[in-house]
């Protein structure tokens, strides 16, 4: 793209206005002009900022880029140590300034609280655009923002892109079955909300050098009301293993495995890899794994380097889970399943009796060379 | 007073027996039934349970075409007691926030509820902006992934509920009015009786209300109440993948899917 093209992005972008008269009255009427910049909403957990949510820094860094406005960071939290090296986290790995809102109302978090705070910093700082990670909290408060905004938002995108004439964002995602994608635009109502799922988008490189300003909102200028909610006990549940979005090894079993008893098999082929065991829809509808488990469209992304699907037809919800995996094995005994054209090599084969040669040969090779690795 | 539970339905295609025509790259909609969306059973059976330990009267809405009538049928057949179907040619083509202002308004115009339920998602759309939207619109306290109701205090209008996150359970305790998206899959949704769906017969508990009742401004409905708009709609482009499929009988296929393996490097271990 030339410059001067650029610069008349950027001037339609200014230029464009909406008439007041034909909004919905319970909205209020803002100017798309009077908003600017890429919001990224970080998740801060005990251990810090979260994965998934500095993953959306990357889609953020190249719409702001295109647009060429700025990436800021929002915070809330009360604990300022941990806000601190959180804003810090999330320009090193690509925000230009972090905005943190620090009071005691926002020690615990409750959906209501956190939203509300969201929203009055962007009626008050006015985004252009908001994203937030799809984690479970984000799919919680990010449909509250929008409700308080009266803005327009579009859950679980897999894409985005700049529309090169009026410079709305392009949010893409797969309607209703994954084999389509839905081009989504927020034409005349600012800011445009949009969420993704953990593992869509990739880390983005964590420069160290990155110098970017870290501004602390004054929390008296945000009246937070004080919705009747409060978080009274909780538990936290043990788990042993390691969550699929994060294993690096993942065995998958589908409806062909059919039972229990067989997804034993597959575990064994896990633990011999180190990792873990995962599941297409139909063995979460079958009681064979938990819906934690589930790859796919209304599950999980996974990005293993290694994906093994056995007994799975390879449905498009399902293989857009795997979009980022590296290297991906079937095994199925239907040479016409899909998953082969989506797989980088393929068995056909019966898995009862393919699996247990495939683990007796990785037996061998790791007790032969187990040590170096 | 007693305890007024709202549960909200959608009318969904019924997504497992939608077919895709490769040679046109239209999904095939044509004779596919419609059935109330499987996570709203979920919230359907924890308001019954409400009904059965509180006595709370239980009221089914859902913004739908007049084929919904079929679903809330379904739904009072469970032991829901009465419905509403919020349906209106200026409706369509809402967005979800569009959607969820009509659900706020008709929940206002209900006005004396304690609790509304919510499935987590749909299967059609699966946003799970529904709740969190309408709580926006109504600044009402809410929370996701409920699957208990611990206890309900109506003298004190509170409600204590577990929820269900991956790593923790979480028990908050809130005012009423409140909303609860219900976590999917957490109950046991019961089955529909002969004597409640005679009921339907009987009592005639479906009413409908259109936007003469509710009144609402058309800018705020349908397309022109709805600030996302698809603009289109194409294939998902294919990830790039070797598709190798290695022949021979099992034996000798899994060695050789060994060695390539081996030489892509990915394997934890020397080869
Ligand atoms: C809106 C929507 C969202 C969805 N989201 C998801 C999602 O997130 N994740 C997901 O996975 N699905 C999802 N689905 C469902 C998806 O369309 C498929 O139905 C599902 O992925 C199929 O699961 P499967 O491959 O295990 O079962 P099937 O399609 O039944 O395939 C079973 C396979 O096992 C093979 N097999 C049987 N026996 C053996 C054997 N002994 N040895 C070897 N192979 C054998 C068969 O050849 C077959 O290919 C979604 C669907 C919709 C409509
Ligand atoms: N048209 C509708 N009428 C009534 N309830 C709805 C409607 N659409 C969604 N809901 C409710 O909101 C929940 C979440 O839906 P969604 O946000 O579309 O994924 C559903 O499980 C329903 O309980």
């Amino acid at each position: 793209m030339s410059a001067e093209e650029k610069i008349s992005l950027a001037e339609r972008r200014r230029q464009k206005k909406v008439d007041c008269d034909k909004l919905c009255p319970e909205w209020g009427c803002t100017q798309p002009y009077e908003y600017e910049g890429v919001w990224v909403v970080g998740e801060v957990e005990e251990h810090g900022i979260t994965e998934p949510s500095l993953q959306m820094l990357t889609p953020a860094r190249r719409i702001a880029d295109k647009l060429e406005t700025f990436v800021e960071g929002i915070l809330l939290g009360s604990n300022k140590e941990l806000l601190e090296k959180a804003a810090r986290e999330m320009i090193y790995h690509g925000a230009d300034r972090v905005r943190i809102l620090a009071s005691d109302e926002l020690a615990t978090y409750i959906p209501g609280v956190y939203g509300e705070a969201i929203a009055r910093l962007a009626e008050a700082r006015k985004p252009e655009i908001i994203f937030l990670a799809a984690t479970m909290k984000g799919r919680e408060i990010a449909p509250y923002v929008a409700g308080l905004l009266r803005a327009g938002i579009t859950a679980d995108c897999t894409q985005f892109e700049v529309d090169e004439e009026t410079g709305d964002l392009l949010m893409i995602r797969p309607p209703f079955a994954a084999i389509l994608l839905a081009y989504i635009k927020t034409p005349f109502r600012r800011p445009q909300i949009a969420t993704a799922r953990p593992n869509i988008f990739s880390l983005p490189p964590r420069d160290e050098t990155r110098e970017g300003e870290i501004v602390w909102e004054n929390p008296g200028d945000y009246k937070l009301s004080k919705p009747p909610i409060s978080l009274v006990k909780v538990e936290i549940l043990k788990k042993s293993e390691v969550p699929i979005e994060k294993a690096e090894y993942i065995v998958s079993g589908g409806r062909g495995i059919g039972t229990k008893e067989g997804f034993k098999t597959l575990e064994e082929l896990a633990e011999i890899l180190g990792g873990v065991v995962a599941g297409s829809r139909k063995a979460v509808d079958l009681g064979l794994i938990p819906h934690e488990r589930q790859v796919g469209q209304t599950g999980k992304s996974v990005r293993p380097k290694l994906y093994i699907a056995v007994g799975i037809s390879g449905a498009a919800q399902h293989v857009i889970g795997i979009r980022e995996a590296g290297l991906v094995v079937a095994i199925n005994k239907d040479p016409e399943a899909p998953i082969f054209k989506n797989a980088d090599y393929g068995i056909v084969a019966d898995w009862r009796e393919a699996l247990p040669l495939l683990i007796e040969e990785l037996r061998k090779l790791k007790e032969k060379h187990g040590k170096a690795g | 007073m007693a305890l007024r539970v709202i549960v909200g339905i959608k009318w969904v295609p019924n997504t497992q027996a939608v077919r895709f025509d490769p040679k046109t790259g239209t999904l095939i909609r044509e004779g596919v039934p419609s059935i109330v969306n499987p996570h709203d059973l979920d919230a359907v059976e924890l308001a019954l349970q409400l009904k059965e330990r509180y006595g709370a009267k239980v009221t089914a809405i859902s913004m739908a075409p007049p084929s919904a009538v079929k679903g809330l049928e379904h739904v009072i057949g469970m032991g829901v007691d009465d419905a509403i179907l919020i349906s209106d040619r200026v409706f369509a083509g809402s967005d979800t926030l569009a959607t969820s202002y009509v659900i706020a308004q008709t929940l206002k115009r209900i006005g004396d509820f304690n609790l509304a339920l919510f499935g987590q998602e749909t299967i059609d759309s699966s946003t799970a902006h529904i709740p969190a939207q309408v709580a926006g619109w109504l600044e009402l306290p809410y929370i996701y992934y409920v699957d208990r109701i611990e206890d309900l205090d109506l003298e004190q209008n509170v409600v204590t509920v577990r929820r269900i996150l991956e790593d923790r359970l979480e028990w908050y305790k809130l005012k009423m009015p409140a909303i609860l998206g219900v976590a999917m899959k957490s109950q046991k949704p019961r089955p529909v009786s002969i004597y409640n769906k005679l009921r339907v017969r009987m009592e005639n508990p479906i009413k409908v209300w259109s936007n003469k009742e509710l009144g609402l401004d058309p800018r705020c409905l349908g397309l022109k109440g709805s600030p996302t708009l698809v603009t289109k709609v194409t294939w998902t482009p294919e990830v790039p993948r070797k598709k190798q499929v290695i022949e021979g009988p099992p034996g000798e296929a899994v060695k050789k899917l060994v060695e390539k393996l081996c030489g892509e490097g990915v394997l934890p271990f020397e080869c």
